[in-house]
């Protein structure tokens, strides 16, 4: 039993449709990751799986139960626009935060120096949020959503707006979660993050689900159409092939889009032909181009 | 439950610290403890100096007359303000040095020196009584002047009296004043309790405070838990709050918490104020003025508090609820403007009937339940109201609170996830239908 369960849930707006039958399972130790563009309806979707607003149709449930306020200690929720109190201490202010959702004051404290620790910012116990820089308020905000140690953990855009450093401690404490056994529901833009950390995903369009299922079984569903290529003197005349929808020259690398993958083969015969090949590479598609891909057309 | 002391904890704890709260209060404190005093210090200050005014006596020549002279005005101007206890002048008779060039002289070396803080000079106009005429450095107002006309009057009409040969009793008859005088009575024509002016100008005052403390602080508290909602929303700490407590306790526990916060503020008020006017030199002063909270009766009190509480939750709420439907800090003012005017026309329509307590205006209000916290209190303090109308106003205005209290608790848990722009009234409905609410 997957501790979190989506089935066909359907939201209506007046006559407005904000998701229309998504469904979606997310086991333990895993990141599902949930894509879409602006307006797509996975805000939507995250308030319904957090309880705030009820789905018109279709069940989510929670370890084979539906939702009941007591699942709501077995939430953590980071928010798109993650919100502290800019002049409550943070130790206070995420304490309380902790207490409502049902922790003793001292694990809180516990809990939180912890954190603090992870993130090396233990100096930051006492201070104000509105002193920190914001790097290192999104860390608290963080904290505030995991303080409390829940099983399930939604988290809207969590590495908008860090720097390189901070994304991957943010990344590596995810990954950790993931590994001690939680189940992670993860919106973003950035598809390389999805790459990364999630095994399933959902790219939403319009309020649909378009494209569902496996990362490494969606990429195979998609024909390779980029090739990579590398050769120690220049090679001429590939505009000419047939197949060739464009030739793009980068530094060390010529990038070659192509209509099929038969098209390859004929490639790398007439490079043979002209020069000694160092690279050549039949790219799988990147989620980021199956991404405008599946949203782009869609879009006409 | 639980979570409900949780929120009314965190928020009376970031309250009360709170720079702002501390420094305003203070501040309240400050000036509660001068008004207080205020008409002591003035006491203080009027009564210890009295204007100089020096006159010149009669000049050698002038002895001789018998007629009314400048220094007979003099002398009985210097009379009059002398038998008073707190004079605001005291006339100075200077010694006249019988040239008019020396005792110009004279006096302008009195004033400059200090000896004198003014000195009048009598003027003959044609008509058989001088006209006075005060010199000095500052400008006397036309309290002062009226104030010394009234008493030239009585002397000049004391000079005209003499020369009729009138008796003394004929004299007093004529000078004693004459009184109007006011009892209460129902509608059988009983005197009320012996009301004495005393009491009605203790009651008027405990009212007139009572009044505004309740205005003070259900606006004062309700603007606040409407800035924090919008705060907690804007800085989008909001978004956390809704997933880890029901957004009923949530609202419940902060109007709580800022009533408990409210109500050590006002009660710091209310014992400044009563501390200040226990101290001895007060009290007495106080006393004089016919102010004595102890003449005013405990139920009027205790209606008070029964009115302050549940007013207070009836805008609380409300507040609430309209704090939680903006979405900026900016466009709260605007938002809250009807709520604003409900407790200004309440608290005018209290205040400015005071001396008219029986209007049908008045009457009205009373059973309005967004005025009547004011104006049945009004009532209470000021006029006669039957037991019943207290009781039914109490209750309409509790069940409104019970009804205002579930509409904002609905419209809470709508608002607090509505971003953008302000909804409107439609809007909110068919946002509470979608969220099934």
């Amino acid at each position: 039993m997957n501790p979190l369960v989506v089935e066909r849930i359907v939201k209506n707006y007046g006559d407005k449709t904000a998701v229309n039958g998504l469904s979606l399972q997310v086991s333990e130790g895993e990141i599902y990751g949930l894509l879409g563009a602006n307006g797509a309806g996975k805000t939507t979707t995250m308030r319904m799986v957090l309880g705030l607003i009820y789905p018109d149709e279709g069940s989510i449930r929670y370890n084979g139960k539906a939702y009941s306020k007591e699942q709501l200690h077995n939430l953590g929720y980071l928010p798109e626009e993650r919100g502290l109190y800019p002049k409550v201490k943070v130790n206070e202010q995420l304490i309380y935060l902790a207490q409502l959702r049902g922790m003793s004051k001292k694990a809180a404290e516990e809990s939180l120096k912890k954190w603090l620790e992870q993130f090396e910012v233990s100096e930051y116990y006492g201070k104000r949020i509105e002193e920190l820089s914001k790097g290192n308020q999104q860390k608290i905000g963080f904290i505030a959503a995991v303080i409390h140690d829940p099983q399930i953990l939604i988290l809207d855009e969590a590495f908008s707006g860090l720097d390189p450093v901070n994304v991957e401690l943010l990344k590596a404490a995810v990954k950790g979660l993931r590994d001690s056994g939680k189940t992670i529901l993860f919106s973003t833009h950035r598809m390389e993050h999805v790459e990364e950390l999630c095994r399933n995903i959902t790219i939403m369009h319009r309020s649909n689900p378009v494209v569902q299922g496996d990362v490494r079984a969606i990429k195979k569903q998609y024909p390779r159409e980029r090739v990579m290529l590398a050769t120690d003197r220049e090679v001429t005349g590939l505009e000419s092939l047939a197949g060739v929808r464009y030739v793009t020259r980068h530094e060390n690398v010529t990038e070659i889009g192509i209509t099929s993958e038969d098209v390859a083969k004929r490639i790398l015969h007439h490079a043979q032909g002209q020069a000694d090949i160092e690279r050549f590479e039949l790219m799988q598609p990147t989620l980021n181009e199956i991404f405008i891909k599946t949203v782009g057309e869609r879009h006409e | 439950m639980n979570n409900f002391w949780t929120v009314v904890g965190f928020t009376i704890r970031n309250k009360a610290r709170a720079k702002s709260f501390v420094v305003s209060t203070i501040i309240m404190v400050a000036i509660i403890s001068i008004a207080v005093n205020l008409p002591y210090i003035i006491d203080k200050f009027s009564s210890d100096a009295p204007d100089r005014i020096g006159y010149l006596t009669a000049s050698s020549e002038e002895a001789k007359l018998s007629s009314v002279t400048p220094a007979v005005v003099g002398d009985q101007m210097r009379e009059y303000f002398a038998k008073q206890e707190h004079p605001d002048y005291e006339f100075v008779p200077i010694v006249n040095l019988n040239s008019d060039e020396a005792n110009q002289k004279r006096l302008l070396d009195a004033l400059s020196s200090g000896e004198i803080d003014a000195y009048a000079t009598f003027e003959d106009d044609g008509t058989s009584f001088p006209v006075m005429v005060l010199h000095a450095e500052k400008e006397y107002g036309d309290t002062s002047k009226a104030n010394m006309q009234a008493v030239l009057q009585s002397i000049k009409t004391q000079f005209a009296l003499q020369g009729l040969g009138l008796t003394e009793e004929q004299q007093t008859a004529l000078f004693s004043q004459a009184v109007v005088d006011s009892v209460k009575v129902n509608t059988i024509g009983e005197a009320l309790e012996e009301e004495v002016e005393e009491e009605s100008g203790a009651r008027y005052g405990v009212v007139f405070i009572i009044l505004f403390l309740l205005f003070f602080t259900i606006m004062g508290t309700g603007q606040l838990i409407a800035t924090e909602i919008t705060a907690e929303k804007s800085s989008r700490v909001m978004e956390i709050l809704v997933t880890s407590v029901s957004p009923l306790k949530q609202m419940f526990g902060k109007i709580f918490g800022m009533f408990i916060v409210g109500l050590i503020q006002t009660a710091l008020f209310v014992a400044t104020a009563v501390v200040n006017m226990l101290l001895p030199h007060n009290k007495s002063t106080l006393i004089d003025m016919g102010f004595d909270i102890s003449e005013v009766p405990v139920d009027l009190y205790i209606y008070a508090i029964a009115f302050y509480l549940i007013g207070y939750f009836l805008y609380a709420t409300l507040y609430a609820g309209v704090g939680s439907i903006v979405s900026r800090t900016e466009e709260l003012a605007q938002a809250v403007m009807p709520l604003t005017f409900l407790s200004l026309g309440g608290f005018y329509i209290g205040m400015f009937s005071m001396n008219a307590p029986d209007t049908m205006l008045v009457k009205a209000s009373s059973f309005i339940p967004f005025f009547s916290p004011y104006a049945m209190l009004m009532r209470v303090g000021m006029g006669d109201v039957a037991g019943w109308e207290i009781a039914v106003s109490l209750g309409v205005l509790f069940l409104t609170t019970l009804v205002c209290g579930w509409l904002s608790a609905k419209i809470y848990r709508t608002g607090v996830l509505l971003y953008g722009k302000r909804p409107t009234i439609k809007e909110l409905r068919k946002a509470m239908k979608a969220y099934k609410l």
